[in-house]
């Protein structure tokens, strides 16, 4: 199983929000960080194939999803970035329509509806009114509508927004053991969600895929990079504008500050280990200036 | 659960739209109640005039009508010339009420042998008027022509039919007018718009488009599961209004009287070229009503199919019902240059009196073509035209 995508680019009106990209994807979990605006969500759609690219093609096994049609939709589960329900829906209702949708059979869609609604933790509420989840409960039966079908491919956007330290770990270890022998294709821009799970991660910026790595290679990438160092408040002040810092902790009554620098940020600045946040913030250069954006 | 049967609950069977039917079907009943309390007194006054009204049906009777006419006369002197008027205004004279409507009959019967007034601008009616306009073809040496053939069918259907007759069918009358009259285009298609508008544009309000898009069968099945959940919804909403509106219509006097009459003895369908009983004709309608309903329901889905919104659907709908009604009510001069325009728009082709209650006919290519057939035709090709453009809107629609 193979998702190509071959120069695809997105416009509104004169807008370009994707700018030719070209990638390939095999089975794995694929991690999809960038800031907001990177045209994240506009890639997720195309490839869950409810946008359509202004130029290029998406190719599911060498076919252009356009031509493959059904068969091809029939393949994915998509979790949009805002989840959506009827009003008058329960989380049954929601789930079976979903089913009906996906041309599922009864029997079996009986079966996965237990299985997934006892997995996300829903199987109680599956009567009550979608409309009155908490924002964690939707996001959950959202996640579940995706899986229902057990798909090829598994397309997620912003799946852990709304969910809390829990519910993420527990969304992870699902998509772990789901991802065997499939395509899943998580898109985010919390470092955290992808940094344990995704077999590639791909960082996106100004419509195109700056970069794809591993998380081991992210990391590896900011070797000598990662700095702490010891100052007192008054001079952070100043000194966040200029440099790109990764973190601030108040101790014995100065600030900690973990610096991403190529050199020395300052005499007594001390090497850290690495992680995949500091390349996140290296690679974007995520100077206060351009924080903004 | 099959999508057809969700499409069905979220468009019909939810508690809104449930709500809704029934406030729908008290107002509809109270429609047919009122309109048939409106025609003559009470179940007194109605027994009365049947009594009465059975001694004068069957064929013309030249000293019945002397008679209708001088007691014409003086209450239209006082009430003005409008039967109808004169009917609601001497509710309780049921007397008074049968000589003014044999008046009325006398009027077509007068009007069958003699015909439609030479400048007239209605379409050549009568006997003697359709015999003369042949013979005139016929000087000219222009048997061949689609005029002679259509005046030669239109004379051939009437004597067939033969002179009306006299026959007390008061209530179904009083149907036929709630089932064909342009009050039926505000009580039942102003509802079915609200009703099938959000069929497509509720998915794009609600954000569940990403969902439906993205699914296997989310560009064909489902819009089958829509369109025909929107039929079986129009079907509800009109055979509400039927079922109502004839409950109530003769539930207040208990009679089915007149049922089997010719439909030439109803004066909105005195020129009517079918030879039908009046049940026949208020099958028909019915028929001919949930059909056009289903039509009209096709376009609200079109249109829904291209809306981001269920009030902007709706508005569009009404919009283009409005027009139609505004052009079908311009009067003749305006109708005539509209022609089509106005013949297949919906404020007339939606109107059993209008297709059924005369003899319109078409040149097709030379070809005799009645009214209801070309309606028929016109409004399948509009339905085939309607599920067409939402077919193919859903293949490439996207999310906005």
């Amino acid at each position: 199983m193979e998702l190509q995508l071959e120069a695809v680019t997105k416009n509104y009106k004169s807008k370009q929000v994707l700018k030719g990209i070209s990638l390939t994807m095999g089975a794995g979990v694929y991690g999809l960080l960038g800031p907001n605006g990177a045209g994240k969500t506009t890639l997720i759609r195309i490839l869950a194939d409810v946008l359509r690219p202004t130029n290029g093609r998406v190719l599911y096994d060498g076919k252009d999803i356009r031509t493959v049609g059904d068969e091809y939709r029939a393949k994915i589960g998509y979790l949009p970035q805002d989840v959506s329900f009827y009003g008058d829906f329960t989380g049954r209702d929601y789930l079976e329509y979903s089913a009906a949708l996906k041309g599922m059979e009864k029997a079996r869609t009986k079966k996965r509806i237990e299985e997934l609604a006892r997995s996300v933790g829903l199987w109680d509420d599956l009567k009550r009114k979608c409309a009155a989840y908490s924002g964690g409960m939707q996001r959950r039966l959202g996640i579940a509508q995706a899986l229902l079908d057990d798909p090829e491919i598994l397309i997620l956007d912003e799946p852990t927004s709304g969910l809390d330290p829990y519910e993420r770990i527990k969304f992870r270890n699902i998509i772990s053991a789901y991802a065997k022998d499939r395509l899943v294709l998580l898109s985010t821009h919390i470092v955290s969600d992808v940094e344990q799970i995704s077999a590639q991660i791909m960082m996106m910026e100004y419509g195109g895929i700056q970069h794809i790595h591993t998380g081991g290679e992210y990391v590896q990438m900011m070797e000598g990079r990662v700095w702490l160092a010891e100052m007192p408040a008054e001079q952070l002040m100043d000194y966040q504008n200029r440099a790109i810092i990764s973190n601030v902790r108040a101790k014995d009554g100065r600030m900690e500050v973990r610096i991403i620098s190529d050199t020395q940020p300052a005499p007594d600045a001390v090497q850290a280990v690495p992680t995949l946040e500091d390349a996140y913030l290296y690679l974007f250069n995520y100077l206060p200036g351009k924080a903004g954006r | 659960m099959s999508l057809f049967r969700f499409e069905l609950r979220k468009l019909l069977l939810n508690k809104k739209t449930l709500l809704l039917l029934l406030c729908l079907f008290v107002l509809y009943s109270v429609v047919g109640l009122t309109s048939t309390m409106f025609l003559i007194g009470g179940n007194d006054s109605y027994r009365a005039y049947g009594e009465l009204a059975a001694g004068w049906e069957g064929p013309f009777d030249s000293e019945k009508a002397a008679e209708a006419e001088k007691i014409y006369q003086e209450v239209s002197a006082r009430y003005g010339t409008d039967a109808r008027m004169i009917s609601r205004s001497v509710k309780d004279q049921p007397e008074v009420i049968l000589a003014v409507n044999y008046h009325a009959y006398t009027e077509r019967v007068e009007e069958y042998w003699n015909g439609t007034p030479p400048e007239s601008a209605e379409e050549p009616y009568g006997i003697a008027l359709l015999q003369g306009k042949l013979a005139e073809l016929e000087r000219l040496g222009k048997q061949n022509t689609y005029d002679y053939r259509e005046l030669s069918a239109s004379l051939q259907r009437l004597e067939e039919l033969g002179e009306p007759e006299f026959a007390n069918a008061l209530l179904w009358e009083n149907l036929c007018g709630n089932w064909g009259e342009h009050m039926m285009q505000f009580l039942l298609f102003v509802p079915l718009t609200f009703v099938t508008a959000p069929v497509f544009a509720v998915e794009r309000s609600s954000g569940m488009d990403n969902l439906i898009l993205s699914s296997r069968n989310g560009r064909r099945k489902i819009v089958t599961a829509k369109l025909l959940s929107v039929l079986a919804a129009s079907t509800v909403v009109v055979m509400l209004y039927l079922a109502a509106t004839f409950l109530f219509g003769f539930l207040p006097h208990g009679s089915f009287h007149g049922w089997d009459a010719a439909i030439q003895s109803l004066p909105t369908y005195a020129r009517s070229m079918f030879p039908w009983k009046v049940w026949q004709l208020a099958a028909v309608g019915a028929a001919w009503l949930i059909f056009t309903g289903a039509v009209y329901s096709l376009i609200v889905c079109f249109i829904s199919s291209r809306m981001k919104s269920q009030m902007g659907t709706a508005g569009v709908s009404l919009a283009i019902l409005f027009v139609n009604v505004g052009l079908a009510a311009m009067g003749d001069i305006v109708n005539q240059r509209l022609g089509a325009l106005v013949d297949f728009g919906l404020a007339n082709v939606t109107l059993m009196k209008e297709v059924f209650g005369g003899y319109k006919s078409f040149n097709v290519f030379g070809m005799y073509v009645s009214y209801p057939i070309m309606a028929v035709f016109v409004l399948g090709v509009v339905s085939a035209l309607a599920v067409l453009g939402i077919y193919r809107g859903q293949k490439s629609r996207t999310v906005v």
